[in-house]
């Protein structure tokens, strides 16, 4: 029984992939180069040492909370985005190897080539459901429903990921028997 | 001299059968000539009797001694620590110079980019030929790639030749070993992967008949003896490669002649039991060809790296020949110290090589042109990361035995990321000298920095002075957190979204609580103001102590107790009040392992510092996996988040900014205790998370706070490093709105004091403000009763 519901979930979280290469790149961090823009070019030998020595050539001793209120002109929201980064090619080139190295039975050098995929796009959902999957092969369901959730945390509003994600945790924790929890990851899925 | 030599062989196997056939002959003629003999002749048997017999104990010793020191392990072989291997992609983040520095730490040498182990850098451009390697998840074979680097990032990443692909391992760079007692280090290598013309070239030098004599040379030893009279001392060894082998092997330095006795016995003996195939690979393996600092540089597997930065199969013959000339005296010959002799000795292992026929004339003439082609140092210091390998011993201390590590060849594969240790390690030593300036009071720190999601111990600085093995305050120094502890306080209260939200007044006034046994214990505010009631963003992004006490008294010290515990921390926490204002004392380890969880919406990611350890073949013996476990809300611990950016952007850690440029979005907090005798700062971007703490080592005051102190050394670290800025996904249940903090209320995003906040669903305000306040509410609510 668990291997047919479980077929069904791998093969959704196959497909999310292969539909987060298709869609478009989502929310995107933002990366910044080290130094100062004019170091882009050519990046020069860290450490930078002459680096905004001039107007601040050291912290002076200041006390732990703003001397005066009300400096609020410097004031810029805190950040956030709506999804999480979309796959890189790199990062994709990997999942397929996993997959095929899952294909071939050999999980642990699949969850080696998924933990590579994962340090290169950390903040992917999709990572994360391929290492859900791989865990499942492994029958380690309590580290599949981690992973499943942490990609789910970067799911965001992209719905096919969420729908994908909530569906994959309903699968793992009916397997656990879990069953009020797998009611209500499957009712998650349906209202998305 | 072959014939020579088959008398040693026909010499001993007599001696060693003698024992039984020569016993009777000499026991008869005892017997039954008796007393008739003169009493000289038979003194003379008995002792020539009793001779024989205690040779034939004496080779049956040494035949046991040679054969189990050969037979069993032959070698301990110290286990290598490796750096994580670099990942080579489009998008890769590493700037020019760190890919430099990162390919000279793992033995590259600049050249033309085709040769393996060589790299070609232009500006920005990189051609780069691999060495290959083989991990336990696959072989990364030998390619030549070409890149560019462009805003701290690889771009145009193409394999030129080779196997293709997008992404492509670098081999990692040795940081380390764990080393026998003995000291000695070594490369094993197997004759199939050594270069027939390196072992004719050292033949020819070492031991021209190696294939043809049975262990010593009796014509080299007389003609050796005769010059060694003639000068009066030993000047000359006669000494062939299995008697070599054997000195290294078995015996100690020392010069007399009982000790050539045994080696040339023992030689014999070896030669007896042995392939002669298998006493070359031994003594390619054996010979000592140098030292660095206490490590011996053992086999010309690990010369080649040590001298030349190559693998042995990709020497030239140059380079053969001085690894050659150096076998008659490697500190004589170092061709680092001593090159002009080196040069000389080379040059003759190449007439040498000439004149045998081992290469061309031409070949020679070439050879003998070149420079010697020693890489400045060594690929990789001994000890270059005391710190780092303090905490990965500790680590596999949990799992293996230190003999094991120490001989069985063990590859330790870490996560240790050395261009981020090299920005770690400025940072610390630059701002510690800064902020000591003319003041006398001496100044220590730590930084930790891991790998945001995956929780991997990328640097690890114990101290100032990062070459230093002795006390490593990442680990050891456990010191109260100050004000670290308070985003704990108000996750603990978010996670009751009924009662508190981000904009909740709190009050900043100040109180005293008394205790049953009488004692009072009134906090403080660090600037001694009172505020009133604040929100409660505003209370965390400025650290205020009242709001933070008052807020943990009424959620409950044991709740916020348990949630530090299900973030990692594992002892014991006071439930005293003052616990509230961080009492609680930790390592910065163990700050960035429970910082972790707040870094990566609420799921612990036990710190690693290893991620697999294999035998010395490559075999897998063990795999530190990533773990991730939920132990918080995500929706609560992103309200968290926010205010700590908040904190950097206009709190406590707003300086940060002065260094590090605003597109950088980070997220932290700073940590301050009484007189300034901790100063600390936690915090993370979207790739790293890094804690660090300045302080005393007496413990003594300072005049620092974690904004003056930890902060500079962080930000210094942060502007050093390329990386992706801090934008948490908005999790399940959150909706952001624009409210107006001080009056509690939703507003109008474009009013003068909005501010867009983020909610638990449900937890928003319910009031509506229109840019002028209350007042204006109800002219609001009457122009939207008329409009809508």
């Amino acid at each position: 029984m668990n291997k047919h519901t479980f077929r069904y979930a791998g093969v959704m979280a196959l497909a999310l992939v292969v539909a987060g290469c298709a869609s478009a790149p989502g929310g995107g961090s933002i990366y910044v180069p080290a130094g100062d823009s004019s170091s882009r070019d050519e990046a020069p030998e860290p450490p930078q040492t002459s680096e905004s020595d001039g107007d601040e050539p050291r912290v002076e001793r200041k006390s732990e909370q703003p001397e005066e209120p009300g400096r609020e002109e410097e004031y810029s929201s805190p950040s956030y985005q709506d999804e999480g980064d979309a796959l890189s090619p790199a990062a994709r080139s990997l999942i397929k190897r996993a997959d095929s190295l899952m294909a071939a039975g050999d999980t642990q050098a699949a969850l080696a080539q998924l933990e590579r995929a994962q340090r290169i796009a950390p903040r992917s959902a999709a990572v994360y459901f391929k290492l859900s999957e791989a865990y499942v092969a492994q029958d380690q369901l309590g580290s599949a429903e981690q992973f499943t959730l942490k990609g789910l945390s970067l799911a965001g509003s992209d719905s096919s990921l969420q729908r994908a994600g909530w569906l994959l945790l309903a699968d793992i924790r009916r397997a656990r028997g879990n069953v009020a929890g797998a009611d209500q990851a499957e009712a998650r899925a349906a209202n998305l | 001299m072959a014939c020579l030599t088959d008398a040693g062989i026909r010499y001993n196997p007599a001696m060693k059968k003698s024992a039984s056939p020569k016993k009777s002959p000499k026991k008869n003629n005892r017997k039954g000539k008796g007393a008739r003999k003169p009493w000289f002749w038979q003194l003379f048997l008995r002792v020539f009797f009793i001779g024989v017999v205690l040779l034939a104990g004496w080779m049956v010793y040494l035949d046991a001694v040679v054969t189990s020191r050969f037979e069993g392990r032959r070698f301990e072989v110290p286990s290598r620590v490796y750096a994580r291997p670099l990942e080579l992609y489009d998008g890769a983040s590493v700037s020019s110079g760190a890919l430099q520095r990162e390919l000279e730490l793992s033995g590259y040498r600049a050249g033309d980019g085709r040769k393996a182990g060589t790299y070609r850098r232009s500006g920005g451009h990189f051609e780069i030929s691999t060495r290959g390697f083989l991990f336990t998840d696959g072989l990364e074979p030998r390619r030549r790639l070409s890149l560019n680097i462009y805003g701290d990032r690889v771009q145009e990443f193409r394999v030129l030749s080779g196997d293709p692909s997008p992404i492509v391992r670098l081999e990692p760079a040795q940081i380390g070993g764990i080393y026998p007692a003995h000291k000695e280090d070594r490369v094993l290598v197997q004759l199939d992967d050594v270069p027939d013309l390196f072992t004719d070239v050292l033949l020819a030098v070492e031991d021209r008949n190696f294939h043809d004599h049975h262990g010593v040379a009796p014509l080299s030893i007389a003609r050796a003896m005769l010059a060694n009279i003639r000068a009066g001392r030993i000047v000359q060894g006669g000494s062939t490669l299995t008697q070599q082998l054997v000195k290294n092997f078995f015996l100690t330095r020392e010069q007399t002649l009982l000790r050539k006795g045994n080696e040339a016995l023992m030689s014999v003996l070896l030669e007896l039991h042995y392939e002669k195939d298998d006493i070359l690979e031994t003594y390619l393996n054996e010979v000592y060809l140098g030292q660095a600092g206490t490590r011996a540089i053992h086999g010309f597997g690990l010369a080649s790296q040590f001298y030349f930065g190559e693998s042995i199969r990709d020497i030239e013959a140059h380079q053969v020949a001085l690894l050659v000339g150096m076998v008659k005296g490697p500190s004589y010959y170092n061709p680092r110290r001593h090159p002009e002799r080196a040069l000389s000795r080379r040059n003759l292992v190449i007439d040498v090589m000439a004149e045998t026929g081992l290469i061309g004339e031409e070949q020679a003439a070439r050879a003998r042109a070149q420079p010697l082609g020693v890489t400045d140092r060594a690929s990789y210091s001994e000890n270059r990361y005391p710190a780092y390998i303090d905490l990965v011993r500790r680590h596999l201390a949990r799992d293996y035995k230190q003999e094991d590590l120490q001989s069985e060849g063990l590859r330790i594969f870490t996560t240790l990321d050395p261009a981020i240790q090299y920005a770690a390690e400025f940072s610390v030593k630059d701002m510690l000298s800064r902020m000591e300036g003319s003041s006398d009071t001496v100044l220590e720190s730590a930084l930790v920095v891991t790998s945001r999601d995956s929780g991997e111990v990328l640097a690890l600085v114990g101290g100032r002075d990062p070459q230093y093995a002795g006390f490593n305050r990442a680990l050891d120094a456990r010191r109260p957190i100050g004000s670290l502890i308070k985003p704990f306080i108000y996750l603990t209260a978010l996670q009751q979204p009924e009662r508190y939200n981000l904009i909740t007044p709190v009050e900043d006034t100040g109180f005293s609580l008394v205790f049953d046994d009488g004692r009072r214990w009134e906090p403080k505010n660090y600037d001694g103001e009172e505020r009133g009631l604040v929100p409660l963003h505003k209370a965390l992004s400025h650290s205020y102590n009242f709001p933070a006490v008052r807020v943990g008294l009424d959620v409950g010290i044991d709740s916020v107790k348990s949630t530090l515990q299900s973030f990692g921390v594992t002892t014991g926490i006071s439930e005293y009040p003052s616990m509230l204002l961080g009492s609680v004392a930790m390592t910065p380890v163990t700050v960035a392992q429970i910082y972790q969880g707040l870094a990566t919406s609420g799921f612990n990611t036990p710190l690693r510092t290893i991620r697999q350890v294999t035998d010395a073949q490559g075999e897998a013996l063990s795999r530190y996996r990533l773990k991730v476990d939920q132990v918080a809300d995500p929706a609560a611990v992103h309200l968290v988040q926010y205010v700590m950016q908040e904190t950097m952007q206009e709190g406590t850690g707003r300086s940060v900014y002065r260094t590090v440029p605003r597109e950088l979005t980070l997220a932290g907090k700073t940590g301050t205790t009484d007189d300034g005798r901790d100063s600390w700062f936690a915090g993370f971007s979207g790739d790293l998370l890094a804690v660090s703490w300045v302080g005393r080592d007496d413990n003594g005051p300072t005049s620092l706070t974690g904004a003056t102190g930890a902060l500079p050394v962080w930000s210094r670290f942060m502007s050093q490093v390329p990386q992706h800025g801090f934008s948490p996904v908005v999790p399940d249940g959150v909706k952001y709105h624009w409210v107006n903090p001080a009056e509690g209320a939703l507003t109008d995003e474009h009013c003068e004091n909005a501010r867009l906040v983020p909610f638990i669903t449900g937890s928003e305000p319910e009031i509506e403000v229109s840019c002028g306040g209350n007042m204006e509410r109800r002219i609001r609510g009457w122009f939207e009763g008329l409009f809508q």
